[in-house]
């Protein structure tokens, strides 16, 4: 509750109905943790920001991007661009790579020497994300949702439960929105007894604005106090691929292959069933990336791209979540593959049990084929 | 093998819903918990696997702990069966409607009240949660250094090495024990179980004297967890409200058993594939 809704007059409220509690007043702000990858912002920070901007301003509160590394430069202000108001960053070179215990330590002493804790706290759904966001909300034993997909802030009014001290109406709630069981479902999940109130979100998922240089923010300097016990685990060695180079955003196609395609080889026949669509792309499981058959640049999924296609072909794919998360919001999903219960195909529109080298060599030459009978046509009329 | 630095090895596992066979689920997809059959958590199988592969190199003691109602031990006779060396149980009524939080509370609970150890297995996430918290809210608890999406890993002498997932590729870390692994389904599938685990396990079923000296159940009381942290009450978050989306999954055309033109022609016909052709 703000001062001004203290103004209310009591008999607006509804009978029988508790006031409004207290427990988000004074309203704390909206912090974004905006995780780096080789000292450049990842998109999902930024999603993120676009996000936690819509909800700082229904809030009428600052919305604040989180960031820790090293040589920084001119991150701070590409975030400010991207919607924050303010900037906390935390620049040292034993936050130059991502660690679960000194991030931890250096996000959890600032948080908890805050005077207001912020309302809210948006991660990234990623390794590092899903790493992180657990440790901060139990060493405040605060809520956290995971792999949100929409996020709102509202009213909530709990009637029962066993803890008599949990009843109210709770104004200015995270509504954390998630899928569930298997996805037919949509859960809301709040947790307004205690700030901040946590969530985590896939990438790709939600909208980043456009950057906008006239914008200025204020940036606040993290203390960096990291003790002993914080390097416990070291990074011996981190390997990457680019993650620049195909262009999936545009694709009304994209054909996928699986460890099912056997060897490097089936790449070439995926990038010929492609290559008969107007706008195709090949994309590829992680399994088939790890093998080598193909650039990571092509890995769709949990750790790769999440593609959202007209049409999402899959072959020899099997349907791990990690997979289908990346995939699922195509428009439409074809899935060939050889076994009958294969997960893909609880999840696909359209399943062929097969050979995918007999089945897509078919499809190929049907496409070709029908082609051939549009320009007859058309020369027809 | 006797002198490794590690002693005792603790996987965390939980039962759930077996949204793999069809009975126990609505016609709408979602999971009707009194009818539906239940199973090992499937991501907890790769983490009961490291638990073992640990036990293979090291000769360690494997603790095999779920949380969950009585039937919950059918998952302690499948750890039982893989070779875990012994099982706890902590059931209670007043944990239902935990949230994340107040598991990973009576959890780290329970972990205390054993005795040591130097490695925690958890699977990556459950099936029917999904949230991959558990494991590093535990860690938090336990004041430990965590390795989460663990592909496959090594002991070497007092120390952790190990592989890990990450965006683009995957990273190598080496950790001090003790230490909190979540491991990832593309670590080593579970493999098939012992035929002498197998037997004791049946003779478990009839003995329950023979039962009670492999399996503890325990309760909130025992493992002295204040009830007011956990179940609901303990739990910061609540679902407040559930909606159905449309018609996700479940409804896929299946196209077989006829000629590969033919099925192709079906998908052809059915689908809008050829307004993109080039
Ligand atoms: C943290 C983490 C992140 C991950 N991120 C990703 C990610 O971003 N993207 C991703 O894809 N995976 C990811 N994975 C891996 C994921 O769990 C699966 O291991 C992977 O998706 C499996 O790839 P696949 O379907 O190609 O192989 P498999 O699961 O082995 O499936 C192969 C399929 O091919 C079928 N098949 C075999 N031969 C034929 C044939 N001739 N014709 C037709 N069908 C055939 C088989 O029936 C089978 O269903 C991640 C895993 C972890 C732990």
């Amino acid at each position: 509750m703000t001062d001004t809704d203290q103004t209310t007059p009591p008999q607006e409220a509804e009978p029988n109905k508790p006031v409004a509690l207290n427990a988000n007043d004074p309203l704390g702000e909206v912090w974004v943790f905006c995780e780096l990858q080789e000292g450049k912002v990842q998109t999902v920070g930024l999603e993120l920001l676009g996000a936690g901007r819509q909800l700082a301003d229904k809030l009428d509160r600052p919305l604040a991007a989180v960031v820790l590394g090293h040589n920084l430069g001119e991150i701070p202000r590409q975030l400010i661009h991207h919607g924050a108001d303010k900037v906390y960053k935390a620049d040292h070179p034993d936050l130059a790579e991502y660690r679960t215990l000194p991030f931890r330590r250096v996000l959890c002493d600032f948080m908890g020497q805050q005077a207001i804790p912020p309302h809210s706290m948006l991660l990234g759904s990623t390794t590092t994300g899903r790493d992180l966001a657990p440790r901060i909300a139990a060493h405040f034993q605060t809520g956290l949702t995971a792999d949100t997909t929409e996020l709102d802030i509202g009213p909530y009014d709990h009637k029962g439960g066993s803890d008599a001290s949990k009843i109210g109406l709770y104004e200015n709630c995270l509504y954390a929105i998630r899928p569930s069981f298997g996805e037919s479902l949509k859960a809301r999940i709040l947790g307004p007894w205690k700030n901040p109130q946590m969530a985590t979100t896939r990438p790709g998922v939600m909208i980043p604005l456009d950057p906008d240089p006239s914008r200025t923010g204020e940036v606040v300097d993290m203390p960096v106090h990291l003790q002993p016990a914080d390097f416990r685990l070291t990074i011996a060695e981190t390997v990457r691929e680019a993650t620049a180079g195909v262009d999936f955003d545009n694709a009304d196609v994209i054909v996928a292959g699986g460890y099912g395609l056997a060897n490097a080889d089936g790449f070439a026949l995926m990038k010929e069933l492609a290559d008969c669509f107007e706008n195709g792309t090949v994309g590829a499981s992680r399994k088939a990336v790890d093998l080598g058959w193909i650039p990571y640049v092509h890995q769709v999924g949990q750790t790769g791209k999440t593609v959202r296609p007209k049409i999402y072909i899959a072959c020899g794919i099997s349907g791990a979540i990690q997979h289908r998360v990346g995939m699922q919001n195509s428009g439409l999903i074809i899935a060939i593959n050889k076994d009958p219960d294969a997960p893909i195909f609880k999840f696909a529109d359209h399943g062929i049990v097969g050979d995918l080298y007999q089945v897509v060599p078919e499809m190929i030459k049907q496409i070709k084929s029908s082609k051939g009978s549009k320009e007859v046509s058309s020369v027809g009329v | 093998m006797t002198n490794s630095a590690v002693k005792d090895v603790f996987v965390m596992i939980k039962q759930v819903p077996d949204t793999r066979s069809k009975a126990g689920l609505n016609p709408d997809g979602t999971i009707n918990r009194a009818q539906a059959k239940r199973m090992l958590n499937p991501f907890d199988e790769y983490a009961l696997q490291a638990a073992l592969n640990v036990k293979k190199q090291t000769g360690c003691r494997v603790t095999a702990i779920t949380m969950g109602p009585p039937p919950a031990i059918e998952i302690l006779y499948t750890a039982l069966e893989h070779g875990a060396d012994r099982c706890y149980l902590l059931s209670d009524r007043r944990l239902a409607a935990s949230d994340t939080l107040a598991t990973a509370f009576a959890l780290w609970k329970t972990i205390e009240h054993l005795n040591g150890f130097q490695m925690i297995f958890c699977g990556l996430q459950t099936t029917d949660g999904d949230t991959a918290q558990v494991g590093p809210q535990l860690a938090e608890r336990l004041n430990l250094p965590q390795v989460t999406y663990c592909e496959d890993f090594e002991v070497v002498g007092d120390k952790l090495h190990a592989r890990r997932v990450v965006e683009g590729g995957w990273q190598r870390v080496v950790s001090e024990l003790p230490v909190m692994v979540t491991v990832a389904n593309s670590y080593h599938p579970l493999e098939f179980k012992s035929l002498r685990g197998a037997r004791m396990v049946q003779e478990l079923m009839r003995n329950e004297a023979l039962r009670s000296q492999y399996i503890t159940t325990v309760d909130l009381d025992v493992v002295g967890a204040d009830p007011d942290l956990t179940g609901l009450k303990g739990s910061p978050t609540i679902v407040a409200k559930t909606d159905k989306v449309g018609s996700i999954g479940g409804n896929c055309a299946m196209h077989q058993g006829q000629a590969v033109e033919a099925l192709v022609r079906e998908v052809t016909l059915q689908t809008n594939l050829l307004e993109f052709a080039s």
